[in-house]
């Protein structure tokens, strides 16, 4: 197995003892915490640099790099952890604060130390009520250790860390949103530039770092980060943890080599439920393009799938290729490792629908053309997977997420319009025969979800 | 009825919170905190609620509008005793979740978002939970009870009506949740 027995953030899981100071102790936690406090900042972010750590929440924005990024002479830095989790399909990062807090927390400490930061704020979904009192619980231990507050390991290192709450609002993700949301108002994503490393949380240079991205450092600082980078693969250092749902037989979280494909992952996961063949896999979330079942021979790993010429470039229209700008396409993306699988059975129109459905009801209201782009993009989608279709409908739905995507303030309105274009490059039939059938007066019933008593019309 | 007053924790968990964030930021950056508790307290957050954190906060009571009307867990109006939220997006949709939630509707008789008539129950049909290897998925929330902080996972109708028949006698059947 090798490099599949390795484990550097789940080997805990599911033991609820290691949620306890004392039990992460005994498996050597917070050595590298304490150790960081000795290091010199610069050491700590060379090691960060040299791991190919790439960001975890979605971009596969290198974390080295980001961090480089803050001005030397900033006299105040803030570092946020990012665990609004919230891509539907990912559920990963909740496993981390459910069965790891300290290895989160022993993060923070390190990177805090590299960034020359005394206050971190933790920005944690609403609706994870019990993974906040774990988490808090975790904080009140360390503050009691003395790992956390002033002179941390009795060094002249000085760290608050501070649990914020959000109160249900998928735009809080983003990066920009979470330091509105954060500073107390509205989750409004702001223009970048300035990005937050230069001007973020109340106008100071701010690192906003997803959950998982952090729990990987105290294994950069133990092991170096060469040997992080050994691990993964090509500009990608490390393991992934990637959380499966639908049709599989053992859903769930795991942590895997970067080179696992999407055929691997099936397989891993126990192969399709009943037997069935797959019929779609959407690889980072449901912002992300889908893939179908040809298409999953392609290791799941963030430049193989933006690259890979095996995945078919997402289109416009019939043989109109969609420009991400800078005259390059789009494939998919890795995105957050939110993995969703789907069978033979499964209605695809449906599932566009119910997906943009989510982005209409998350769409903040900001930027018109996803205020309302979204909204028209699920009503089309709607009555095409209700059997109300229109003649045009396909090309409407396609022209609609043409015009949201590059021109919003934040990623939402791409994340409603790539995987709309990309349903349609790549099973336009099925759209168009739904259509078909309801001009036909022979309304089809959806299959496979149930969902057709939903009576959203 | 005498005007609403800010519960003693709340003041304790203000103090508490102040010095955390920069002078001058502190009252705005504790507008989510405070709102959500005084939502436990109070139920739901209308104008009066509005008022009183922005009163406290030393904020406008625009400001705390427009926060409170943007976050869906900020309940504007009365909601049930227990407020079952189920997820039908997409990973608990292809496990049945419309069916779960259907299902619920019927035997409640309300729609989305509605209170049966005698302030039990409020069913919403909300957006991803972040189980989406579990589902369907559901949430209960107990007023005054923030204590139940469990999810109601791979649920089927069988699961759905033990939970029914719980919240009907009064109480959350917490051995079911994870």
């Amino acid at each position: 197995m090798g490099v599949f027995d390795l484990k550097i953030i789940s080997k805990h899981f599911d033991d609820p003892q290691a949620r306890h100071l004392d039990h992460y102790e005994t498996h050597g936690g917070y050595r590298m915490a304490k150790r960081a406090t000795t290091m010199a900042p610069g050491d700590i972010h060379g090691e960060v640099k040299t791991s190919n750590l790439r960001g975890r929440g979605g971009a596969g924005f290198p974390t080295g790099v980001k961090w480089g990024f803050v001005p030397k002479d900033a006299e105040t830095v803030y570092l946020v952890v990012n665990a609004d989790e919230s891509e539907p399909g990912t559920f990963k990062d909740r496993h981390i604060l459910h069965w790891n807090p300290h290895l989160l927390i022993e993060g923070m400490i390190i990177a805090s130390r590299s960034l020359r930061v005394h206050n971190a704020y933790i920005y944690i979904r609403g609706e994870m009520q019990r993974e906040y009192r774990i988490l808090q619980d975790a904080l009140d231990q360390a503050y009691a250790k003395g790992y956390l507050g002033k002179r941390i390991f009795g060094s002249d290192v000085d760290l608050d860390v501070t649990i914020c709450r959000g109160l249900g609002a998928y735009i809080c993700g983003e990066e920009t949103a979470l330091l509105s949301s954060l500073e107390g108002g509205r989750g409004w994503p702001r223009l970048k530039p300035p990005f937050p490393a230069v001007k973020g949380l109340w106008g100071q240079p701010t690192i906003v770092n997803n959950v998982e991205t952090i729990a990987n450092l105290p294994w950069i600082l133990e092991h170096g980060g060469q040997a992080f980078a050994d691990v993964g693969v090509g500009r990608s250092g490390g393991l992934r943890l990637v959380s499966v749902c639908g049709h599989v037989e053992r859903p769930g979280v795991y942590e895997l080599p970067l080179t696992v494909t999407g055929n691997d992952l099936i397989d891993i996961c126990g192969g399709m439920r009943e037997g069935k063949a797959v019929k779609a896999v959407i690889p980072g979330g449901v912002s992300m393009p889908v893939l179908t079942a040809d298409e999953l021979d392609v290791p799941f790993e963030f430049d193989a799938l933006q690259n890979d010429a095996r995945i078919r470039e997402v289109e416009t229209a019939p043989g109109v290729k969609f420009d991400l700008g800078g005259n390059r396409t789009l494939r998919t993306m890795a995105g957050s490792g939110g993995v969703v699988v789907m069978d033979e059975t499964t209605d695809i129109t449906m599932a566009a629908w119910r997906i943009l459905h989510f982005f209409a009801d998350e769409s903040c209201g900001q930027c018109t053309p996803c205020r309302e782009g979204t909204g028209w993009l699920t009503q089309v989608a709607h009555r095409v997977a209700f059997g109300h279709g229109r003649a045009g409908d396909v090309e409407l739905m396609a022209s609609i997420a043409d015009g949201i995507a590059g021109n919003t303030i934040c990623a939402l309105g791409d994340a409603a319009a790539w995987p709309t274009l990309a349903f349609i490059t790549k099973f336009r039939q099925e759209f168009e025969d739904k259509v078909k059938n309801s001009l036909a007066h022979s309304p089809s019933a959806p299959s496979g979800t149930g969902a057709q008593a939903a009576g959203a019309s | 009825m005498p005007a609403k007053q800010l519960t003693p924790e709340i003041e304790a968990w203000i103090e508490q919170r102040w010095s955390r964030f920069p002078e001058g930021a502190a009252g705005k950056a504790l507008t989510l905190g405070v709102l959500y508790q005084a939502q436990e307290a109070f139920g739901h957050v209308d104008t009066e609620v509005i008022d009183l954190v922005a009163t406290r906060l030393g904020l406008t009571a625009a400001h705390v509008r427009g926060v409170a009307t943007f976050y869906t867990m900020i309940n504007p109006r009365e909601v049930g005793r227990y407020h079952l939220q189920v997820c039908t997006n997409i990973g608990c949709m292809l496990e049945g979740a419309y069916k779960v939630f259907e299902h619920c509707k019927a035997r409640l008789g309300v729609e989305n978002k509605e209170t049966t008539a005698d302030g039990n129950v409020t069913l919403s049909e909300v957006e991803c939970l972040a189980a989406c290897g579990y589902g369907p998925v559901a949430q209960i929330a107990e007023k005054g009870k923030p204590e139940i902080p469990l999810y109601f996972e791979e649920l089927d109708l069988e699961t759905v009506d033990k939970i029914l028949d719980g919240l009907e006698k009064g109480e959350v059947p917490t051995e079911l949740g994870r």
